[in-house]
């Protein structure tokens, strides 16, 4: 009964406290507060509504974005089919060689012509000699590229000197000579066989094709050199192999040329002639000799770093001079370079000649050169800088009785890179039935030019 | 009966597991590439300017590249490439060299 009774009386206070509450809560949410808090949520739904039409414009730019890049893509993939086809037919084309010149600014006589050359004065004395300007000289090259494959050389030697006797004593006047040095056409058959045939530098050991006044360091030639022909009339194959990415590489030349011949249509041991080209003899015959002469180089040069190499070579030619009588040679070339300035390089020239009149004879002999520039002491003084040492010994034993030593100490003064000023001492030692007549001193003074 | 038998089964399967792991770990230890024992990279093709240094200079005292013309020099260049025997891939680097400074 109790709890019956207690449950109405609870209702009953419950309502007259929520009667009684009521008021109070409605009091704490003004009208004002109520009208602020629909406003703020009315900006949001704005700002909500300008959101979403933000992102359907991103949506709708980041649409076209997609579709201009797919169409870049496919512009890229076009003008790359278009730069290989383009390449494609360019190498096609370089492969084919026009019949006929094209003319034009870029195939013009004039445009593919080039001279290149040397030109140098000589002042000297030997001992028991006066002083004099000795000799002037003027060698041009005339180089005409036909095309990237053909190419036309010829190098002249303009020289005015004074008149010697055999000894190279002055004997009185003096001449002017033009002579042929080379003339030969080069054809590139590839990048490893290029076929040259006129009248050609030969390679037997490297001095004859580096021997430009401006290219040698002293004035006058090795002696030895002298047993050698420096040019010959016929064809050759030449070319190199590159070994590995290092600047390695093998060279060779082969050739076959007419040959030396006969001052005087003999085979005496004084009448060869190694002018260069087969001479006639003394009853007409316009060819001493049916038989060409054949030689070669092989030549390997290792570069381990720039400005430091070895070469090494070995050439030789044989053939008949005069009747079947034979003349052979064996070269033996080396060249080391040791840093930017320091240089050795030499040959070893051995020839064998058969005679009428002494039997096989065989002239023989060597030269090795050394150079130091003075650069490389780093003394910062600028005419030493321009300064480079050069000393050379060589040697010639003739086999006709004549033997001659000598011993040279120069000097190249670099004026520019090009044009040089070379000095240079000799001390001769002559042995033989001649050696009397040599001077057994010289100097040399030489003013070269390279162009 | 059946237990020694699944005994030796499991013996089994355990034992060609592990060889199994040896072998691929002994696999994998000489798949994965030993720094050590790799092949040395390729050699650096050489630039014009080092195959300049390396070919021209031993000859000859130095030829600026504003001494010639574009032009000369594809005519030079060839009668280098015949006179001092250049590979034929050398002389192109070499050429190119030069006619990038060549002058007017």
């Amino acid at each position: 009964m109790k709890i019956s009774s207690l449950i109405p009386g609870l209702a009953v206070a419950g309502c007259a406290l929520g009667v009684a509450l009521t008021p109070r809560a409605a009091a704490m949410i003004s009208d004002e507060d109520f009208n602020a808090l629909r406003s703020m949520v009315t900006n949001q739904d704005q700002r909500i509504g300008q959101l979403e039409k933000l992102h359907e414009q991103d949506q709708q730019t980041h649409q076209q974005d997609q579709q201009t890049i797919q169409q870049l893509e496919q512009r890229l993939g076009e003008t790359q089919t278009l730069a290989t086809n383009a390449e494609q037919k360019a190498e096609a084309a370089a492969k084919i060689q026009p019949v006929y010149p094209v003319a034009g600014g870029a195939m013009s006589a004039l445009h593919n012509f080039t001279m290149a050359g040397d030109a140098e004065v000589q002042f000297g004395q030997a001992q028991g000699q006066h002083s004099t300007f000795s000799l002037a000289d003027f060698a041009p090259i005339f180089l005409f590229r036909a095309n990237d494959n053909i190419l036309f050389e010829a190098g002249f030697d303009v020289t005015l000197q004074n008149n010697t006797d055999l000894s190279g004593k002055p004997n009185g006047g003096s001449s002017t000579s033009v002579n042929l040095s080379f003339a030969q056409l080069d054809y590139l058959l590839n990048d490893y066989v290029t076929v040259v045939a006129g009248y050609m530098v030969l390679p037997l050991g490297t001095y004859s094709e580096r021997a430009a006044g401006w290219l040698n360091k002293i004035p006058d030639d090795p002696l030895p050199v002298d047993f050698l022909p420096g040019a010959g009339v016929g064809a050759q194959l030449r070319g190199s192999v590159p070994v590995g990415q290092a600047g390695q590489m093998l060279t060779y030349s082969v050739y076959g040329v007419n040959g030396p011949s006969s001052t005087d249509g003999t085979a005496d041991a004084g009448s060869l002639d190694l002018g260069g080209n087969v001479g006639g003899d003394a009853i007409g015959s316009p060819n001493l000799n049916g038989n060409p002469s054949g030689g070669g180089r092989i030549g390997w040069f290792y570069p381990w770093k720039a400005h430091y190499d070895i070469e090494l070579g070995v050439s030789g030619q044989s053939g008949t001079w005069s009747g079947n009588y034979l003349w052979s040679a064996l070269v033996v070339d080396a060249a080391i370079h040791i840093s930017p300035y320091f240089e050795v390089k030499g040959e070893y020239i051995n020839t064998w000649q058969e005679t009428d009149n002494a039997g096989t004879i065989q002239p023989t002999g060597w030269w090795v050169q050394t150079s130091y520039k003075l650069a490389g002491l780093n003394l910062d003084a600028p005419v030493v800088n321009d300064l480079e040492l050069v000393g050379r010994y060589d040697t010639a034993n003739d086999a006709m009785g004549s033997t001659t030593d000598r011993y040279t100490a120069g000097f190249v003064y670099y004026l520019t890179n090009t044009l040089l000023l070379e000095g240079d001492y000799e001390w001769l030692i002559n042995h033989g039935f001649n050696a009397n007549g040599l001077p057994s001193s010289q100097f040399v003074i030489q003013l070269s030019y390279g162009f | 009966m059946r237990s020694t038998l699944k005994n030796k089964r499991r013996a089994i399967l355990a034992g060609a597991l592990a060889l199994a792991v040896v072998c691929l770990s002994v696999a994998l230890a000489h798949a994965e590439p030993d720094k050590k024992t790799d092949p040395k990279p390729a050699p650096k093709k050489l630039t014009g300017a080092e195959l300049y240094a390396i070919n021209c200079n031993r000859c000859h005292p130095e030829r600026y590249a504003t001494e010639f013309t574009a032009a000369q020099w594809k005519t030079i260049m060839l009668h280098m490439r015949v006179r001092a025997n250049l590979p034929a891939a050398q002389a192109k680097v070499i050429l190119k060299y030069l006619q990038e400074d060549a002058g007017n």
